[in-house]
């Protein structure tokens, strides 16, 4: 089984003007991924865009694989355009997903924005009735919450207009949970941007409580040989795409 | 049908070589592409002592094309010889070392260092990165400090040696000489382009580094057009690169002169890339009737009057 293989797109919803869920169904037999793992996808035969986009891991089964798109740039909006009957052709399962979480720990899933997609196979996957933290810039934003709540009922949603869940951001939405709640051992499960993943790795610092925080960084190769994924951690330069996408949240820096 | 070719007394089963920085150590690609079938492997730039390379982000997508800043991270020729070079000895094919330094002294420590090494079958020295702080262009824009430089390292090694040329000169043949005097068996080029990408919104650059190493399709031309200038200046073979992304491409640049490719930013986008481009030198071969590759080199046909 080649972790490089060809697909027919099989489906193309649209769930808004920004974000569309692409299912694929791979050719021949495939690897089949873990939570928290990606792909790169080539989003056309021509030169440009030249680089595969890289995307986490949504859905899958047997025959077909999920991802999540935000409509970002020119790739994004390919893939947004994607017609069903297509091929397409990926690499992965790539990098290190998230690992479980241990005897009587609490985990404690974070979301920011389009990193729901990284962390959504978790919620199924870490005990029954997680809990999940998810925000967005808006409402809007806010993707596959009926498939979410079908799962979980500690849902906290927020968004930094207001517009569904409380106001403000994730981070601090979860500052105050842990404030008033008494939770056995939490470890914390993250993906979201930039802004929130340092807000967040501060608040666990400052609160000692472990996790596992998965990070972009643009990406060429995806299979740990251009270098060009580097990000700082305690241990030096790690490569996103072979020692991530997730990290300890304790080796990262910021 | 004969696709072998001489690089510098270096006898390779086919001109697909891969680009340095592009194929890490060989290990990265091993589940995609036999290793045994591609001409050679050249390695991720090695430097006597491991380097940390610049801070992130070090790349950024262009027009069909790419630039990276990685600063030339890597782990060093003693953690290379005893950690990766095992894992490359298991196949059939040649181990061409791309090495560095930051003075003469360092580029003579590393080629000593490695010729020294079992199953390493030629070396190339870079002297051409994009990325690399003023003083140290010096060694690929100055024709005699090339010569200087070419000329210590020859005077260490018995391995077939490979000198990688910079496009960011004025007159790369004058480059190419230099390199050939001081005893170079062969030149290959062209690295990186120079070149630059700014963020419009944050009015930031979109590199660390501020400046990359533009690579793909884009710099295509430039490195056929270079090929060419440098085939027809000097009397070693000419390794080309830039933008090769399949067996056409690589036959454009052969039929500027060259007489062996090598794939690098192709491998990000394909990782079977290496393989694809070898069968596609075939398919030329079939197809146009050429029984030996070789024959093709510098076969463009074009009178002094195109000029």
């Amino acid at each position: 089984m080649s972790r490089f293989f060809q697909a027919e797109v099989t489906g193309n919803i649209l769930l808004s003007q920004t974000h569309n869920i692409l299912r694929i169904t791979p050719l021949k037999p495939h690897p089949s991924p873990s939570p928290g793992q990606f792909y790169l996808l080539r989003v056309s035969e021509a030169m440009d865009p030249l680089l595969r986009r890289p995307l986490s891991i949504l859905r899958w089964d047997e025959s077909s694989l999920e991802f999540l798109i935000r409509l970002k740039g020119r790739g994004t909006l390919l893939l947004r355009n994607m017609p069903p009957g297509g091929c397409i052709d990926l690499l992965g399962p790539l990098g290190n997903g998230y690992p479980s979480a241990g005897d009587g720990e609490t985990p404690i899933l974070v979301a920011g924005g389009v990193g729901i997609a990284s962390v959504y196979p978790l919620i199924g996957r870490l005990g029954t009735d997680p809990i999940l933290f998810y925000g967005a810039a808006s409402s809007g934003d806010l993707c596959l919450l009926d498939d979410i709540r079908a799962v979980t009922s500690n849902l906290y949603l927020s968004t930094d207009d207001g517009s569904m869940g409380s106001r403000g951001n994730t981070v601090e939405r979860l500052a105050a949970f842990l404030d008033e709640t008494s939770v056995p051992k939490p470890v914390v499960y993250a993906c979201g941007p930039e802004g929130m993943t340092s807000a967040l790795l501060r608040m666990l610092r400052e609160r000692g409580i472990p996790g596992y925080v998965s990070l972009e960084e643009r990406m060429a190769c995806g299979v740990g040989a251009c270098l060009g994924c580097v990000v700082e951690t305690s241990g030096g330069y790690r490569r996103v795409c072979k020692e991530g996408p997730v990290f300890k949240a304790r080796e990262l820096g910021f | 049908m004969n696709l072998s070719v001489e690089i510098g007394g270096l006898r390779l089963k086919n001109p697909v070589l891969t680009a340095s920085g592009t194929f890490g150590y060989g290990e990265e690609y091993a589940e995609f592409v036999d290793l045994s079938a591609l001409g050679a492997i050249v390695t991720k730039g090695l430097s006597l002592t491991p380097r940390k390379g610049n801070p992130p982000p070090r790349i950024v997508e262009t027009p069909a094309g790419m630039l990276n800043a990685i600063g030339l991270q890597n782990i060093g020729v003693e953690r290379f010889i005893e950690e990766k070079l095992p894992f490359l000895k298991q196949f059939d094919v040649p181990v061409i070392a791309n090495f560095f330094g930051d003075s003469v002294d360092e580029f003579v420590g590393a080629a000593e260092r490695l010729s020294r090494a079992a199953g390493i079958a030629g070396l190339e020295m870079n002297i051409s990165c994009p990325n690399k702080q003023a003083g140290w262009l010096v060694f690929g824009t100055d024709p005699r400090v090339t010569f200087e430089v070419v000329s210590a390292v020859r005077k260490v090694t018995d391995l077939p040696l490979i000198v990688k040329l910079s496009p960011n000169v004025t007159d790369i043949a004058l480059m190419a000489r230099a390199a050939e005097d001081a005893g170079a068996d062969a030149v290959s080029l062209i690295n990186t382009v120079t070149g630059m990408a700014i963020d419009i919104k944050t009015r930031r650059p979109k590199l660390a580094n501020i400046t990359g190493g533009l690579s793909g399709p884009a710099i295509r031309p430039i490195g056929v057009r270079m090929v060419w200038e440098v085939f027809r200046a000097v009397g070693v073979p000419v390794i080309g690169s830039g933008g090769i992304m399949n067996g056409e491409d690589a036959i454009e640049y052969m039929l500027a002169g060259a007489s062996a490719v090598a794939v690098g930013t192709a491998n990000f986008v394909t990782p079977t890339a290496t393989t694809d481009i070898i069968a596609g030198i075939r398919d030329y071969m079939t197809a146009n009737g050429i029984r030996d590759i070789s024959s093709i080199k510098g076969g463009l046909l074009w009178q002094r009057e195109d000029l």
